[in-house]
């Protein structure tokens, strides 16, 4: 039996980056418990993409404060390989009048937010990705802030910091059930029994199996997204291309390989992590058309992973009404990697009881049952 | 001996050492000079006057230690690599050896590399604290060297240590000196982690050729069998594929 002050249930880069935030904080006798090898969900599955270029308040503001994290935190975490950190923008593309006009509004909050993102003719976007084709294309936003980062390394940075803090970080523990007694959580798993008061549900797309192990029914559900990644080669693409028409996405990494995936409106929402061959042809169809030259580029290896979806594709951050002591950081539906520096932070703010950096009350849960959604306009 | 093999003698040595008294006081210019050969640039290069004209240009450089402060400046100027600056001042535990270096890559500062004697051994680590190297000094660079105190006699050139060369992940260009820092230093015990760390198994092979031989790595600093690690997947494609014929067009010609 281990006794601690908080377990943390999932190994990614959120629940690390709580567990470095709360240890930061003073409150270092924390559990990670990780089902498998940390980073070996969604974090290490993702697209490894940072961007300031959202179309709600909460989600620039969030952004925009966890890259400036982003952009020194080798430093802050004292990891001195660095965490392959690129900022050499996103280029988003616009193909109807439709996207012109919302991105347009996007624009208009994100510059309102103190965010450098501009829009950008065909030409002008041209001379940024010289590989694209711009045929239909009706203009692009750009920030020159966004890019990239090792989802690996930059969890490892968080694990190591907290471990030197005195974290404990089990992995290969998987949590088979909780039980609650009072304000005492009792957590079982293949690696023995754990205890808090304090549990936080980190789990991805497995939030809402833990969710319901405490009777905390949460609104997410698991989507699978495939990505491929080429053999490396010379810089060619600056910034990350997304459009939103094509339901797609492509960077090339600071190693030189490039990495892209697509988002199929149509999949299934259940837990799958299984390749498929359909989306390394339909991804190989679109991404030829848009970036041709990239053709002679060989694919060496393709992967899935799940996206954590809540309902208006953004995250719940808060304490369940229901179990007091009971925690939820999951729901980030694609875009918890990029913003774990500030869920970190708000997370171990809201679970000491101090006031929150930023606003966090519209993240709660209960905005679902109030019919109170966010929802993002912007997400692949 | 130094008509036989170049290496001079603790005697030939000691003759050239500068007065205990002025090595006490801080850095000072050590002139290992053996032969007399018409040479005389270290002479014009001391902007003191410390090596001392001569009167005949097969003299042996001699120098007013008095004058001398140690600066270095003649040190690249010198044909045969004789001339050192030693401070024995330096720190509490370590002396300074200012000595020249002609060889590529040049050392970066900060670089932990192998203090040489004159015989060319390996006899301590040494540390590079400064580089200095001008377009006037001809590619002659001044390399400043951080050595232990009872090395400062010893230590007169550095050999930059060679990053591993044992490849063994020939993808990444990964070697197996890494693999076993992160195993031994790092604790790392996992080829997951060794795999997102070192992008071992990220790359074509997708792992045929190196993750055999990381466990085996494993199993050697570890004695973790390789039956019970956790061995990372082999994804599709099995060989690399060209996205223009994934996407329907043409053949693959490195199928060929």
């Amino acid at each position: 039996m281990h006794r601690h002050e908080v377990i943390i249930i999932g190994g990614g880069v959120t629940g690390c980056a709580i567990a470095y935030n709360l240890a930061a904080r003073g409150l270092r006798d924390v559990a990670v418990l990780e089902r498998y090898y940390l980073a070996s969900g969604a974090t290490g599955r993702c697209g490894a993409g940072f961007r300031h270029q959202w179309g709600t308040k909460t989600n620039c503001l969030l952004a925009k404060h966890a890259i400036a994290k982003l952009e020194t935190l080798a430093e802050e975490l004292d990891y001195p390989g660095g965490i392959d950190l690129k900022q050499k923008g996103y280029l988003i593309l616009a193909y109807t009048p439709r996207m012109v006009e919302q991105f347009k509004k996007n624009l208009a909050l994100q510059q309102s937010l103190g965010i450098d993102a501009r829009w950008l003719t065909p030409e002008e976007a041209k001379e940024i990705v010289p590989v694209l084709n711009t045929e239909g294309l009706l203009g692009a936003t750009y920030c020159p802030k966004d890019g990239h980062a090792n989802p690996f390394k930059v969890t490892d940075a968080y694990a190591r910091a907290a471990k030197r803090l005195g974290v404990k970080i089990h992995t290969y523990t998987e949590v088979l059930d909780i039980k609650v007694e009072g304000s005492l959580k009792t957590v079982l798993t293949n690696r023995g029994t754990f205890q808090a008061p304090v549990v936080v549900n980190a789990a991805g797309g497995h939030a809402a199996t833990i969710g319901r192990m405490v009777g905390v029914d949460l609104p997410i559900k698991p989507e699978r997204h495939q990505i491929l990644v080429t053999e490396p080669v010379e810089p060619l693409l600056d910034p990350m291309v997304i459009s939103f028409y094509h339901h797609l996405y492509c960077q090339q990494t600071p190693h030189g390989s490039f990495v892209m995936g697509l988002g199929d409106p149509n999949e299934p929402k259940e837990y799958n992590e299984r390749s498929s061959w359909q989306f390394l042809v339909q991804m190989a169809g679109k991404i030829v058309r848009l970036l041709p030259p990239l053709k002679n580029l060989r694919v060496v290896r393709q992967w899935a992973g799940v996206y954590d979806m809540s309902p208006d594709a953004q995250p719940i951050l808060c304490e369940a009404p229901e179990v007091p002591g009971f925690f939820v950081a999951a729901g980030f539906s694609g875009h918890g990697f990029m913003i774990a520096p500030m869920t970190g932070q708000l997370m171990a703010e809201l679970i000491l009881g101090q006031p929150t950096s930023l606003p966090v009350d519209m993240f709660h849960l209960s905005r679902f049952s109030r019919g109170e959604l966010l929802i993002e306009p912007s997400v692949v | 001996m130094l008509p036989v093999d170049g290496i001079p003698t603790p005697e030939d040595i000691m003759a050239k050492m500068p007065p205990p008294e002025r090595l006490a006081r801080g850095p000072v210019v050590m002139v290992e000079c053996f032969q007399q050969i018409p040479c005389d640039p270290c002479t014009h290069a001391c902007p003191r006057q410390a090596i001392l004209p001569m009167k005949d240009i097969n003299e042996i450089p001699r120098v007013d230690y008095e004058k001398c402060n140690g600066c270095g400046q003649c040190i690249s100027v010198c044909p045969g690599l004789a001339l050192f600056v030693v401070d024995l001042t330096y720190s509490e535990e370590e002396a300074l050896v200012k000595l020249p270096y002609e060889f590529l890559p040049l050392p970066a500062e900060g670089q932990v590399v192998a203090g040489l004697n004159r015989a060319g051994e390996e006899v301590c680590p040494a540390r590079v604290v400064k580089v200095v190297a001008t377009e006037k000094m001809d590619k002659t660079a001044v390399i400043w060297l951080a050595v232990p105190k009872n090395m400062a006699m010893e230590v007169r050139h550095l050999k930059v240590k060679p990053r591993g060369t044992t490849v063994i992940c020939r993808c990444e260009d990964v070697t197996l000196e890494e693999i076993e820092h992160l195993i031994k230093v790092e604790g790392v015990r996992t080829l997951e982690e060794i795999k997102r760390l070192k992008r071992c198994g990220m790359g074509p092979c997708q792992g045929r050729t190196c993750l055999p031989l990381i466990a085996r790595e494993i199993y050697r600093l570890c004695g973790t069998e390789p039956d019970s690690l956790a061995w990372p997947t082999y994804r599709p494609p099995v060989i690399p594929l060209k996205l223009g014929v994934l996407a329907g067009g043409g053949s693959d010609d490195a199928q060929a």
